[in-house]
């Protein structure tokens, strides 16, 4: 694949997914819904296998995650920017690396079962990893440093909190492998103007929700 | 290696769910119920806290409450700022804080712990512990 149309796509589905993080996010938050869950387990988990199974480049979602966590820092409100960020870079790597362990070797055998149990297990992994993360990165760049008997207690907690998102991405995976295998497809010449004018619109409208909140 | 991981997969899955429906029963289970805050090693009543603390307010998160470092104080801490703090949640979420971060802290009346230069990370629901070492 050239290597312009895949930065194009790590572009636009990384900027998707931190418009999603930022704006649907915050809004899921202040309906008091697990907004964490959610947006790993449908929104992250939906676009990272969407993009997987068509671009079918590894690296790509790890690239995906960075644009996501960047375009997160851009808008430091609606709980914590620094833990999102840092979740949802880590979301891309974890991502990337347990999709590239289930994953068969050839595409066609995708079966229904094993969509499934890739669901379930990229799901969860995905989410428990993520918060890890955060509890122990956001404690390092804070004044009051990190303690690992604080993370080791509520480890039980973190497992059982990914129980929802493991059950949710039992279905998003197999919808969105479904969905990815229709013959959707932009022409070349559009290719370029779509994905950068989608990727542009969601930075936009990140940077103008920071600045109307700041005023 | 493609029959190994169409069996595998479905098996680690259920793996998985069986390990996330565990530890919610167990968290469940474990569920610190107690309205009372023990700090320093002296337990409180909320009202009693709210009695015989400062108030603090942080107006930009439009919450109020008692000030962490004059409620350390009143438990009896000496030499606060050569101990750490760790400040345990009902769910047994805890964050282990310094000094610094105590003087900008405040406990609110339905026990919850906010720092205004801490990330949101170091939030603590309905605490029932906060330990001085």
């Amino acid at each position: 694949m050239e290597k312009k149309k895949l930065f194009a796509g790590i572009l636009v589905f990384g900027s998707l997914w931190g418009f999603s993080e930022c704006i649907i996010g915050s809004y899921l938050r202040d309906l008091g819904l697990p907004a964490g869950i959610l947006m790993t387990a449908i929104f992250a988990i939906g676009l990272l296998t969407f993009s997987r199974i068509r671009y079918n480049q590894p690296g790509m979602q790890l690239g995906m995650g960075l644009v996501a966590g960047a375009l997160r820092l851009a808008n430091p409100f609606g709980g914590c920017f620094l833990c999102s960020a840092f979740a949802i870079m880590a979301e891309g790597a974890l991502f990337e690396l347990f999709f590239y362990l289930l994953s068969p070797k050839i595409q066609e055998k995708y079966t229904k079962t094993l969509q499934l149990g890739m669901g379930i297990i990229i799901s969860y992994s995905v989410y428990v990893g993520g918060y890890m993360v955060t509890q122990i990165l956001t404690p390092f760049v804070s004044s009051a440093g990190f303690y690992l008997e604080n993370l080791v207690v509520f480890i039980p907690q973190m497992l059982a909190s990914g129980l929802l998102a493991a059950l949710i991405g039992g279905i998003t995976v197999p919808a969105v492998i479904t969905i990815s295998s229709l013959e959707l497809s932009l022409k070349d010449r559009n290719y370029y103007p779509a994905t950068i004018g989608v990727a542009v619109l969601c930075w936009c409208l990140v940077i103008a929700n920071t600045l109307l909140i700041l005023a | 290696m493609f029959m190994g991981k169409e069996k595998l997969i479905p098996i680690l899955a259920i793996l998985i769910l069986i390990l996330g429906s565990g530890t919610t029963l167990y968290v469940h289970a474990a569920q610190n119920n107690t309205k009372s805050i023990t700090v320093n090693e002296k337990t409180y009543t909320v009202d009693q806290i709210f009695f015989i603390s400062q108030t603090r307010s942080f107006p930009s998160l439009d919450i109020s409450g008692v000030a962490l470092d004059d409620l350390l104080m009143k438990a009896g801490v000496t030499n606060p700022d050569q101990k750490t703090y760790t400040i345990i949640g009902a769910d047994g979420y805890q964050k282990t804080v310094i000094w610094e971060n105590i003087q900008n802290g405040l406990l609110t009346k339905d026990r919850q712990v906010y720092f205004s230069d801490l990330p949101k990370a170091f939030r603590i629901k309905d605490v029932i512990t906060i330990e001085v070492r």
